[in-house]
C-alpha cells in the first residue's frame, strides 16, 4: 500500500501531455493551472505540433525533455495512453493523472485492462482515468481545474471530478482553501484507501472529505480510515447504492440490508462520520479541520431569539446536548448581563446587543462549565464580532462556533475574517449545528477524552 | 440456486454449537410415535418443523404446527405436516421431523448474517416482527465485533427502549445478547462460505436468550 503514492503530490516537475494551446482544451487549461497556481518545479508541455505554449518551451515526446520529469498529466486521446505509459517508465517518471476519458466509463473495458497492465508492469501509479485531476496546494501542484491556490488543512478526495470541485470552490470562497483536491476518476490503480493512508500522515491535512460510489477493497478501507480516525476526522458522503446480488434476497437479514447499511456500518466502526448531502460534507470537513473536541454538550448565545430556537432544535436532533442553566449560573448572568437578556440556553443576548455583551456571557459560561461548546450567534450586523471572538478564543478552553446572518455586508466581512482567523463560521445555526455534530460522538468513552482540554485553534497553527 | 445451498435446521444447529454457540434443545424424529415420545422428554407445549432440503420457507409449504400441548397433538402434527409438504413439494424428500420446546414470554428479535460484496461477513440485529417487516429496525456492523461493538450496535436500534425497561418491562438480558452477536460475528467470519444467515427468531428474555428457527445459505 502506499507504495510511491507521495511522488505524486510532492512531484518536483510535471509534463503535460497532450497540452493544447487552444484555451477551451483540458491540455492548455491544466497546463495553465500548473503556471499560474506558482509551480516552483518545471512545466514541460508535450505536444509535437507546438513550439511554444502559454509561453512554455513545447517538447514532441517525453524523452525530448532534458530533465528529469517526475509526474506527467495526460490529456491525450485514450487509445495511446498505455502505450504513453510504458514509455514514461523508461523516462523515469513515478507518477501518471490520466485526465483523458473513454476507457471502462464508455465499457471499454480492454483498453482500461490495457491502461492496467502497463501501470503495473512499469510501477507508474496512476490517478483516473477520467478524472479532474490532482490540486495538492503545499506544494502550489494545481494539475487540475478549476484554478485554487490557497493552501488550507482539508483534503479532498472525491470519485466525481464535480462533486469535489463544488467543495474546493466552497472552500475556496470561505477563504480557507484545502490541502489536497483529488478526482478518483475510474480509480484504475491509486484508490481511496491508499490516498486515505496518505493524508492521514500528511502534516498539512487536518480533516479528510471524501465522496464515494463505492469503494475497491472493503476490509483495507476500514483498516486506513480506522488508523486515520485516530488522528484526524473523516468525513464520507456515499452516493450510488449497489444493488448487486440483492434480487435473489431470500433470507430477511438480506431483505433488510437496506442499500447503504453496511457501508454504513463499516464507517461507524472506523470512526468515519457518515453524511447525506454535499453541504454537510463540506460543512463538517471544514470543521473537522478547526475543531479538535469530541464533546456533545453546547450552549447557544445568541442575537435573535428564531435562529437559537432553530439552532436548538438542530443540536437536540442530531444528538448534541443542550444543557439548562443551572440557578447559580443565572444569577451571575443577571448580575453581568441586561434586564432584557433571556437567561436559558439559548442565551438570548436580544437584538441590540453588542459585540462585548457576547464576551460577557462567554466567560461566565466558561468559569461555570455550562458546556464544552459555545455556538455564538450573530443575527444582526455586529461591529468588531470578529476581534471580540479572536480574543476570546484565547480566553477560555471552550470550542467557539459562529454562525452569522442577517448581519449584511458587515456579516459578509466579519465571517470571512473569522474564517481568516480560524475559526469555524457557518452561514446558518443549522448548518453549524448540522457540522459539529457530525464531528461529535455519541460514545460517551470517546466524548470524554476531549472534554474541556481543547479550544478552537488559531489558523498559524494549522499551516 | 445452483451455486448455493440451505443447510436443513438440525445442521444450522451444529454449525452454531461446534462454534460455541447456545442452540435450543430439540429432537429430530421419524415418526408420529417417536415425535410423540421426544415432545414429552422436551416437556409440553412444542413446536414440531418439517425437515427437507427442498423445503426452504417451512411455514409455506404448511410445514410447521405450534403450540402443540399433548402427545396426541403431536401425533396430528406429525401426519398433518407429511401430508401438506407432499402436497406442497412432491419431491421433497422428508428427513424427519423437529421437535422444540414452544419458548413463551420472550422479546422477539432477528439475529442474521450476510456476505457482502465489498465488506465481507457482516451481522445483523433487530427487533423482530413487525419491527423488522414494516419499520426494517434494524443495525449491522461488519464481522467479527466484540461484545462493546454489539452493545452500540443494540443501543442502535430505534426500538431499544423496548428491549430496556420501557414502561414497566422488565429490562432484558442485554448483555447475553452482545456476548451473542460478538460470538456469532466470529463465526462468521470464520465461515465466508456462509452467505446469508438467518435466526428469526430469537427469543431474549430477562436472563438468556433462545433461538427458535435458523437458516443459512452457504456456497456450495
Amino acid at each position: 500500500m502506499n507504495h510511491g503514492i507521495e511522488h505524486l503530490f510532492n512531484a518536483r516537475s510535471v509534463a503535460v501531455v497532450g497540452a493544447s494551446a487552444n484555451p477551451g482544451k483540458r491540455g492548455h487549461i491544466i497546463l495553465k493551472n500548473l503556471i499560474e497556481g506558482g509551480f516552483t518545479g518545471g512545466i514541460y508541455p508535450v505536444n509535437p505540433g507546438a513550439e511554444e505554449i502559454l509561453g512554455k518551451k513545447s517538447y514532441p515526446s517525453l524523452g525530448a525533455i532534458p530533465e528529469p520529469v517526475d509526474l506527467i498529466v495526460v490529456c491525450i486521446p485514450a487509445a495511446g495512453v498505455p502505450a504513453l505509459i510504458r514509455e514514461a517508465a523508461r523516462h523515469g517518471v513515478k507518477g501518471a493523472v490520466v485526465i483523458s476519458g473513454g476507457f471502462r466509463e464508455v465499457g471499454n473495458l480492454q483498453l482500461e485492462g490495457e491502461l492496467y497492465r502497463a501501470s503495473q508492469e512499469s510501477g507508474v501509479r496512476i490517478v483516473g482515468p477520467n478524472c479532474q485531476g490532482i490540486n495538492y496546494t503545499p506544494n502550489h501542484l494545481c494539475a487540475s481545474w478549476p484554478l485554487i491556490r490557497t493552501q488550507g488543512s482539508m483534503a479532498i478526495i472525491s470519485e466525481s471530478g464535480t462533486i469535489g470541485a463544488a467543495l474546493a470552490e466552497w472552500a475556496e470562497e470561505d477563504g480557507i482553501g484545502f490541502s489536497a483536491f483529488i478526482s478518483l476518476g475510474n480509480r484504475l490503480d491509486v484508490n481511496e484507501s491508499e490516498l486515505v493512508e496518505f493524508f492521514t500522515s500528511d502534516p498539512a491535512t487536518r480533516s479528510i472529505a471524501l465522496y464515494l460510489e463505492g469503494v475497491k477493497d472493503g476490509r483495507a478501507f476500514m483498516t486506513q480510515l480506522k488508523q486515520a480516525t485516530a488522528v484526524k476526522p473523516v468525513v464520507v458522503l456515499k452516493a450510488g447504492r449497489t444493488v448487486r446480488g440483492r434480487e435473489a434476497a431470500q433470507s430477511h437479514t438480506k431483505s433488510v440490508a437496506g442499500d447503504d447499511a453496511v457501508f454504513d456500518a463499516a464507517c461507524k466502526q472506523s470512526g468515519a462520520r457518515k453524511v447525506e448531502s454535499i453541504t454537510e460534507l463540506y460543512d463538517a470537513a471544514k470543521a473537522g479541520g478547526m475543531l479538535p473536541g469530541l464533546n456533545p454538550s453546547l450552549l447557544i448565545i445568541t442575537s435573535s431569539g428564531g435562529s437559537g430556537i432553530l439552532a436548538t432544535d438542530a443540536a437536540e436532533s442530531n444528538g448534541m446536548h443542550v444543557p439548562v442553566l443551572e440557578p447559580e449560573v443565572k444569577a451571575a448572568l443577571a448580575e453581568a448581563l441586561p434586564s432584557q437578556c433571556i437567561l436559558g440556553n439559548p442565551l438570548d443576548l436580544t437584538g441590540d446587543t453588542d459585540a462585548e455583551r457576547y464576551a460577557v456571557a462567554a466567560r461566565i459560561a466558561a468559569h461555570w462549565k455550562v458546556a464544552a461548546n459555545l455556538l455564538l450567534i450573530f443575527g444582526d450586523p455586529i461591529p468588531k464580532a470578529g476581534e471580540m471572538v479572536d480574543r476570546l478564543r484565547r480566553e477560555i478552553p471552550q470550542q467557539i462556533i459562529v454562525s452569522y446572518l442577517g448581519g449584511g455586508e458587515e456579516g459578509k466581512i466579519e465571517s470571512r475574517k473569522l474564517l481568516d482567523l480560524g475559526v469555524a463560521t457557518f452561514p446558518t445555526p443549522e448548518r453549524a449545528v448540522k457540522a459539529i455534530s457530525t464531528l461529535i460522538t455519541k460514545r460517551k468513552d470517546l466524548a470524554e477524552k476531549e472534554f474541556f482540554s481543547t479550544k478552537t485553534m488559531p489558523k498559524e497553527d494549522l499551516l | 440456486m445452483p451455486d448455493a445451498l440451505f443447510l436443513t435446521e438440525p445442521a444450522c444447529y451444529r454449525l452454531l454449537a461446534a462454534e460455541g454457540l447456545p442452540i435450543p434443545p430439540h429432537f429430530l424424529a421419524h415418526s408420529p410415535e417417536e415425535a410423540a415420545e421426544k415432545a414429552a422428554l422436551l416437556g409440553f407445549p412444542v413446536v414440531l418443523k418439517i425437515v427437507s432440503p427442498q423445503v426452504v420457507h417451512k411455514s409455506e409449504a404448511g410445514g410447521v404446527r405450534v403450540a402443540l400441548a399433548d402427545a396426541e397433538a403431536v401425533r396430528q402434527a406429525y401426519r398433518a405436516v407429511e401430508s401438506s409438504v407432499h402436497a406442497f413439494r412432491p419431491e421433497a424428500v422428508i428427513e424427519g421431523m423437529l421437535l422444540l420446546p414452544q419458548f413463551q414470554g420472550g422479546t422477539e428479535l432477528i439475529v442474521g448474517g450476510l456476505r457482502d460484496i465489498q465488506f465481507g461477513p457482516t451481522v445483523m440485529f433487530g427487533l423482530g416482527g413487525i419491527f423488522v417487516e414494516l419499520l426494517k429496525d434494524v443495525s449491522f456492523r461488519v464481522a467479527p465485533i466484540d461484545a462493546a461493538e454489539a452493545s452500540e450496535m443494540i443501543r442502535e436500534i430505534k426500538g431499544y427502549p423496548l428491549l430496556n425497561g420501557f414502561r414497566g418491562r422488565l429490562p432484558l438480558d442485554l448483555e447475553a445478547l452482545a456476548v451473542f452477536l460478538a460470538d456469532l460475528s466470529r463465526l462468521l467470519d470464520r465461515h465466508p462460505e456462509i452467505e446469508e444467515l438467518d435466526l428469526n427468531p430469537v427469543f431474549l428474555f430477562p436472563e438468556g436468550l433462545a433461538l427458535a428457527d435458523a437458516r443459512i445459505k452457504v456456497t456450495a
